[in-house]
């Protein structure tokens, strides 16, 4: 059969009354977890799993799929309206779509998010269906040396596209630095925690992430809270050029979500972060990004879903998760007694084909949820900063604490929300910081796993081909934009 | 035109620095190379070497500009803001979270914000209570406990 074939039978199994239910209670549970910072769609699968005990599989896995991309527009929600990221994959559209709502934009924030995370959902679970097994090939190919140079790109990139290259990479070097605190991932060995059982962990992302950008938010915006709300919220639909400057981000967006994707381990955030880079850097005029350009939300937004399917890819092909949320899916279907990897889509072809049709369908359902809904969360904004910030310091809180219960993370989050109002005040791109704590991890695992395998020589970076390129990509990335000022200026004496 | 770095950014850049010397001082005690492979303190002691030569670098660049001076926005009403936090999270454990964040909801509302008293009780009390419905009810997680059982 083929896969159009397999695809209808996929529709009439998760057509059935109760898988559907399956999929909104996923979607719906899924956009609520997104809203919440703190509990994430891998907690909260993980928190859902007893309850589907005895239920059936098919449903089980169609409603933990809902959830996984109904949280990536979840997060969308904070991240616009308060500039909170509910999630790590959000914090790229809290840059612009926040500014958005700032300038009465909001609706159409909103609006544009949905649609291209409907786009996205849509075209990344085609691609999820004709491209699984050539796509799970060339993920294969990504060894230590092609992450760690994928892992600098994204730093790097990010860093040269805020205001100050210099502040962006510093930003960036302190996130990375943060991220060694715990223990060592390759030893085991305990470093950084200054003796401070709590902090073995590590410093999680959430805490940053809620501090730098939630409490960071608040400290600088409180000064005046007592002024004239926004009142207009704005249409939740595109005008004719808004939707000329998104069509294209969300294609690209689409793309670049679901071919990170598929990469186990790289994941949404990742893709987010990549989807803006390129947004700013193709645009007529990167000046608009960071001041409410609808690219910068339309591409993060579309490639968040577009990773979701994609990371479904190595999960279902190969029985390796692509992110988090997929690791705790890939034990629910252990748990029901199946065995994830290549022979999936032959020995269960009825459960991944009615999980894949099943994502058309909480893709509409999304859509038609948040088309509408989309005004009335705007409608937030009119109400008055100073009835605002307090519940969202509340938030904040009831968030960093039920991640791992621990009061002390609310302190850290409470020095970090120092240094991110310092930030916010001074011009210090936050959003490196966060990149690097979450992929300082694998940025240190993939460089240390790639000089063991090169007996500690650096020319393995430069004798794999797709990790040579993105070694350039990045050096492009840093020194382009220096040099091109550089020529501009010498031109225009001249030209005076 | 005038040369002025703001005190604030100092303390900041300055905030980077120490940091990254911190990381620099404990990563050369760790073991940093052996045999082929980098070990636990190669990668910290890099991250910190470079924080502290990319801050430096944003310093020089700050003091080199010449900007005319810009007007902050007042750091008064943050820093109440900021104390009353610090409150809520103090009394977290001797008094349970939803007291905790009852008060510092009320706090912020009717003392810093002046609201209307009535108004700031309420809303103060529906935010903790909806809190506590979705953390602890619905959720299951576990929020600290005060006397109260709440």
């Amino acid at each position: 059969m083929g896969p159009f074939a397999d695809l209808m039978q996929g529709f009439a199994a998760a057509a059935t009354p109760t898988n559907l239910m399956m999929c909104f209670a996923g979607v719906f549970l899924g956009q609520i977890i997104g809203v919440l910072p703190g509990i994430g769609p891998s907690a909260a699968i993980a928190l859902l799993l007893p309850l589907t005990y005895g239920s059936s599989p098919t449903g089980a896995i169609i409603m933990f799929a809902g959830l996984y991309y109904g949280a990536q527009y979840g997060g969308t929600l904070t991240s616009v309206l308060i500039n909170v990221p509910g999630e790590s994959s959000s914090v790229m559209t809290a840059i612009d779509g926040y500014k958005m709502a700032q300038q009465g934009r909001g609706g159409v924030a909103l609006g544009i998010a949905a649609i291209g995370s409907f786009i996205a959902g849509t075209f990344g679970t085609l691609g999820l269906m004709l491209l699984a097994p050539p796509l799970s090939s060339i993920a294969l190919a990504f060894g230590p040396p092609e992450y760690c140079m994928l892992v600098l790109l994204g730093l790097t990139a990010l860093a040269a596209v805020g205001g100050s290259v210099m502040k962006g990479l510093a930003a960036g070097v302190a996130g990375l630095l943060l991220g060694t605190v715990g223990v060592d991932p390759q030893v085991g060995v305990p470093r950084f925690y200054f003796d401070q059982t709590w902090l073995l962990d590590g410093v999680d992302f959430i805490v940053l992430t809620v501090a730098l950008f939630g409490i960071g938010e608040v400290l600088a915006s409180c000064t005046t809270a007592g002024a004239d709300p926004i009142l207009n919220v704005g249409r939740v639909l595109p005008n004719r050029e808004e939707w000329s400057q998104s069509w294209k981000a969300i294609l690209r967006g689409t793309g670049i979500g679901f071919i990170i994707g598929c990469l186990p381990a790289a994941g949404a955030t990742i893709a987010t972060f990549v989807s803006y880079i390129v947004e700013k850097k193709v645009a007529k005029d990167p000046s608009r990004f960071g001041k409410g350009a609808i690219e910068g939300v339309a591409g993060p937004e579309s490639s968040n879903n577009a990773a979701s399917a994609g990371a479904m890819v190595p999960m279902f092909a190969l029985g390796i998760p692509g992110s988090n949320t997929t690791a705790v899916m890939l034990g629910a279907l252990i748990m029901f007694g199946l065995r994830p990897g290549p022979e999936m889509f032959t020995t269960n072809s009825q459960l991944v084909w009615a999980v894949i049709a099943s994502m058309y369908i909480g893709n509409v359902i999304l859509l038609v949820l948040n088309l509408p809904m989309a005004g009335l969360f705007a409608r937030l904004l009119q109400v008055r900063y100073s009835w605002i910030y307090p519940p969202i310091l509340a938030i904040c809180l009831a968030g960093v604490i039920s991640h791992a219960n621990n009061v002390e993370d609310a302190w850290l989050m409470l020095a970090f929300g120092v240094i991110g109002w310092l930030m916010k005040r001074y011009d210090w791109p936050a959003a490196p910081m966060i990149l690097g704590l979450v992929l300082g991890p694998l940025f240190e695992n993939t460089l240390r796993q790639s000089l063991t395998l090169s007996h500690g020589s650096g020319m393995i970076f430069l004798s794999r081909p797709i990790a040579l390129v993105l070694l350039l990509i990045a050096l492009l990335a840093v020194f382009a934009p220096p040099l091109i000022e550089m020529v501009k200026q010498r031109r225009l004496p001249a030209s005076a | 035109m005038q040369n002025r770095v703001a005190i604030g950014e100092l303390v900041l850049a300055a905030f980077f620095v120490a940091l990254g010397l911190m990381w620099v001082g404990a990563a050369i005690r760790m073991p940093l190379w052996e045999g082929f492979a980098p070990q636990s303190g190669f990668m910290p002691l890099w991250y910190g070497i470079l924080l502290v030569g990319l801050t430096v670098a944003v310093l020089i660049n700050l003091f080199r500009q010449k900007d005319d001076a810009k007007a902050e926005d007042p750091i008064g009403k943050p820093l109440i803001v900021l104390a009353t936090f610090a409150a809520g999270i103090a009394g977290l454990e001797p008094m349970g979270f939803s007291p905790a964040v009852f008060l510092m909801l009320l706090f912020m509302f009717a003392f810093i914000e002046r609201l209307p008293i009535i108004s700031s009780v309420l809303v103060s009390a529906a935010t903790t209570a909806v809190l506590f419905l979705i953390f602890r009810t619905w959720l299951n997680v576990g929020l600290p406990v005060g006397p109260l059982g709440i």
